[in-house]
């Protein structure tokens, strides 16, 4: 027993080193950074310096500001996913075959979603050329901040409703069926049935669902903004994950970058926190 | 699922939303068609018409790509960077999900508690601190550094997915093989392989869409041109050349063709994958 005991700490060694070393340990060193002003090669402990300036910088103000309007794509998405879901549960003819195309923008790269909509939004991009047809100049979408933040909602909510239909569906798919039957044996109708049955029985993926879409919308729009809009018009369009990104590579202290980061990683912590608390409710499912 | 469940609707019914779906589904197939349209044309003719057929279809586009702007040299790089990541995730999660859910390992519950509070860290957290210990290591701007924060970011996952494949195998069939006198790489070798494969198939299929679309490492981690991955290469060249939507076309058609075919050949393995997904 003492033996295989030894075996299985040898087998799970190796993924531990790494994770610690390449996960783990870059948080911790991230806080230490956040701490000092350097430039990579020396730091220099300043204390709070770097918070202070955050809190009291209006790009950071702004940016905060930009990623709350980046949350009207959330209820867009989750509505979109549940009539794609509901509908989806109807299994019509096919069903299986569809929910494989609505997966599809889920396999493909941020990079390529983003630059299809940059190129369709683009000077003479098909909207533009669309436009044309009607005898209406074309137009610079991307100088205007509120068509930037439109066209990646857009992106986000085009990549994002399959994946979550699915994600809903099987919430769907694990509800007893006993019940639909009772209550259409007592003559509830198909609205009355999804608003009395289906709903209240997913509530839990949807709270799930919802959690992910706002984690997502503050870490992981990155490649979005960096292919579609690079931040711009000015700071408009920037995110907080980008504005870590343009702090890290292209000034001259990474502790600033870093507690930016470090302040990221503290909001994110404290939102999975809130979906495991909904995660705990469902345990009995 | 049985058909007879009478609590569906009739269907009669059934066909509006038919049509519905199908409508849902041209937006997503129509503008990946156009793209593959577009990418087959030169410049001057999508310009005259972008919404109907080419006049002359021509794969100029994608020559220019290939010869001029590195995007071979990019697709192999990032064919060897993703395949040999996928590799080490695969072995070292085989590894410690068949310990975790099999063998008594000491401190299992913080091994099980690490992994777990790191899966969902994001990585703008990351970036900075990854970068600086990559560079002390000397290893910035060479694959091994962004393979190993590959496999640093898939491990967790990778980890607690297979944990829950192989808890799936029978008790007795790993006890028989240990009366048997079968050891630790033996017993891998001849059952948890096995009974786990189309688990281990599911992970390698997401695992490789994570890194061959990955785009802010491979970004800041390979500056060289000549070293460059795909998906940044794509990024870079949808940037400079916002005019030339054939030439972008093409360079977006060569990027989502793997994936594509994975989900194509894989669509099985892939949506299997998702449920276990959503269980975290």
């Amino acid at each position: 027993m003492r033996q295989s005991k030894l075996v299985g700490t040898l087998a799970v060694l190796p993924s531990f080193v790494i994770v610690a070393g390449f996960m783990a340990f870059p948080v911790m060193f991230a806080f230490y950074i956040s701490f000092t002003k350097t430039n990579g090669l020396t730091y220099d402990w300043r204390g709070l310096d770097n918070y202070i300036a955050i809190f009291s910088d209006p790009i950071v103000h702004q940016v905060f500001l930009n990623n709350f309007k980046f949350l009207i794509s959330v209820p867009l998405v989750i509505f979109s996913a549940l009539v794609c879901s509901i509908l989806l549960f109807e299994q019509f003819k096919g069903w299986k075959f569809f929910r494989v195309i609505f997966f599809l923008p889920n396999v493909l790269s941020v990079a390529v979603i983003g630059l299809i909509f940059r190129n369709a939004f683009g000077y003479d991009g098909a909207v533009n050329q669309f436009l044309g047809l009607f005898g209406n100049e074309p137009m610079q979408f991307f100088i205007d901040s509120n068509y930037s933040i439109l066209i990646i909602i857009l992106a986000l909510v085009w990549s994002g409703f399959g994946y979550q239909s699915l994600l809903l569906l099987a919430g769907l798919t694990s509800i007893n069926p006993a019940v639909f039957e009772a209550a259409a044996i007592d003559g509830a109708g198909w609205w009355r049935r999804l608003w009395s049955i289906t709903l209240p029985n997913i509530r839990k993926v949807l709270g799930f669902v919802f959690i992910i879409n706002i984690l997502y919308t503050f870490a992981s729009l990155f490649g979005f903004v960096f292919v579609i809009t690079a931040g711009g018009p000015g700071y408009e369009t920037t995110t907080i994950d980008f504005l870590v990104y343009l702090r890290a590579f292209s000034s001259n202290n990474l502790g600033s970058g870093a507690a930016l980061a470090v302040l990221l990683f503290f909001f994110i912590g404290l939102l999975t926190l809130l979906q495991n608390r909904v995660f705990k409710l469902q345990k009995d499912d | 699922m049985s058909d007879s469940i009478s609590s569906r609707l009739t269907p009669r019914a059934k066909w509006p939303i038919f049509i519905g779906m199908c409508l849902v589904a041209a937006t997503i197939i129509y503008p990946l068609f156009f793209v593959v349209v577009t990418s087959l044309r030169s410049n001057v003719d999508y310009k005259r018409d972008p919404f109907g057929l080419p006049v002359d279809w021509t794969v100029t586009n994608y020559i220019e790509l290939w010869d001029e702007y590195g995007v071979g040299r990019a697709f192999l790089n990032s064919l060897f960077v993703s395949t040999s990541a996928v590799a080490v995730i695969l072995i070292l999660a085989t590894l410690a999900g068949y310990a975790l859910a099999k063998l008594p390992v000491f401190g299992s519950k913080f091994f099980t508690a690490t992994f777990v509070s790191v899966m969902l860290l994001p990585g703008p957290v990351l970036i900075i601190p990854i970068y600086l210990v990559l560079a002390r290591l000397g290893i910035v701007g060479d694959y091994s550094g962004l393979i190993l924060v590959y496999v640093a970011t898939g491990l967790p996952f990778a980890i607690f997915f297979l944990t829950l494949t192989f808890r799936a195998i029978p008790d007795e069939l790993l006890e028989a093989a240990r009366v048997d006198g079968a050891g630790f790489f033996r017993t891998l070798w001849s059952i948890v392989g096995p009974m786990g494969a189309s688990g281990i198939a599911t992970l390698a299929v997401l695992q490789f869409l994570g890194t061959w679309n990955e785009l802010i490492f491979a970004l800041i981690l390979v500056p060289d041109a000549q070293m460059r991955l795909l998906t940044p290469t794509l990024a870079t060249i949808g940037k400079r050349f916002v005019s030339d939507q054939p030439l972008t076309s093409a360079g977006l058609f060569i990027s989502a063709l793997v994936p594509l075919l994975l989900l194509t050949f894989a669509s099985k393995y892939i949506m299997r994958g998702l449920q276990v997904g959503l269980s975290r």
